[in-house]
């Protein structure tokens, strides 16, 4: 199979695995033991890797993975997610990380989108501004 | 010569004319005026015969001095005198010569030093025509390399003052963020995630 065949096999898989819009982990492992059954091992490495990655990128679709300094109540997040999913029209499911490096605010990233409000970039800019 | 010597040879001929003229005057003494003359000349040793042959003789040698001795060296002397004349001649026509020559050669010293003058009022001309042009690309150059210089000066300045900025900037903002690293706690932290929810929301 060539590369091209191999992401647009991918993405078709990716699609029978994603259930009201978001990943199924049912529907992936009834896709994971169909692919098993029938492909040869040879073409099914490499069609397993580009569809891990069509699953990954997905499930970062859905998720707000906000990175903050110091304390962030649930409730935060929760607005955090609610305003992505307002923004983007899907549901998105906040994950929190604490990182007191960024000195205050957060950082969300929801799949290829990177949202920054946090303290070490306003710095970052005010250097960036002075110099 | 020989005919003198025949003449002296014939000295008792002629001795004998002595003294018939000595012999004479008694004659002449008696024959008036003319007489007298001869014997006036004979008294002062006047001998006709004699003169006569000195007079042949005289003429004689006159002729052969002028035919072998006085017409050479007039033709000679003539001969010398054209030659003098041809020479004056050819000095006069030579210094005429002489004075065209060198008349020629002042008016060609003139000209050549007309001509030397232009050469030299030319190469001045050139020289001080090439001077001003190896002096005014010389300035050029000179303005040039200063422009350029200024401008480096001014790139460099103006590269440093914004290392410095920079640098100085990043110094500062480092030195806040370990401030703030080590002085903020969470309650302080939990107000700027509160009001970075409230700035998301706007």
């Amino acid at each position: 199979m060539s590369a091209a065949s191999v992401r647009a096999e991918a993405k078709r898989l990716l699609a029978l695995s994603l259930e009201g819009g978001a990943v199924s982990a049912d529907l992936v492992g009834a896709v994971l033991a169909a692919l098993t059954k029938s492909r040869p091992a040879h073409q099914l490495r490499p069609l397993l890797r580009a569809y891990l990655t069509n699953i990954r990128r997905e499930l970062a679709r859905g998720e707000a993975r906000i990175e903050h300094a110091g304390p962030l109540a649930s409730a935060d997040a929760d607005a955090i997610a609610a305003h992505f999913s307002k923004s983007l029209g899907r549901a998105v499911r906040p994950v929190a990380r604490r990182n007191d490096a960024l000195l205050g605010g957060f950082r969300v990233r929801v799949g290829d989108d990177v949202t920054d409000l946090t303290a070490s970039l306003r710095l970052a800019n005010l250097a960036k501004s002075l110099s | 010569m020989t005919l003198l010597s025949a003449f002296l040879a014939a000295e008792p001929a002629h001795e004998a004319a002595h003294a018939a003229v000595h012999a004479a005057p008694a004659a002449t003494e008696s024959s008036g005026p003319l007489g007298d003359i001869l014997k006036l000349f004979s008294n002062f040793g006047v001998d006709g015969p004699h003169l006569t042959v000195q007079v042949i003789n005289f003429c004689i040698l006159a002729f052969v001095l002028y035919r072998f001795a006085i017409k050479p060296a007039l033709g000679q002397l003539e001969e010398r005198i054209r030659q003098a004349e041809q020479l004056q001649q050819d000095r006069a026509a030579a210094e005429a010569q002489l004075a065209a020559a060198q008349k020629t050669a002042e008016a060609k010293l003139v000209a050549a030093s007309d001509e030397a003058v232009k050469i030299l009022a030319d190469a001045r001309n050139s020289a001080k025509q090439a001077i001003e042009a190896a002096k005014a690309e010389a300035q050029a150059a000179q303005i040039d390399v200063i422009a350029k210089a200024k401008a480096a000066i001014e790139a460099d300045r103006v590269k440093m003052m914004n290392e410095v900025r920079g640098e100085v900037s990043r110094l500062v903002v480092e030195t806040a963020a370990k401030v703030l690293e080590q002085n903020l706690d969470d309650a302080q932290r939990a107000r700027l995630n509160e009001a970075a929810v409230k700035q998301l929301a706007r």
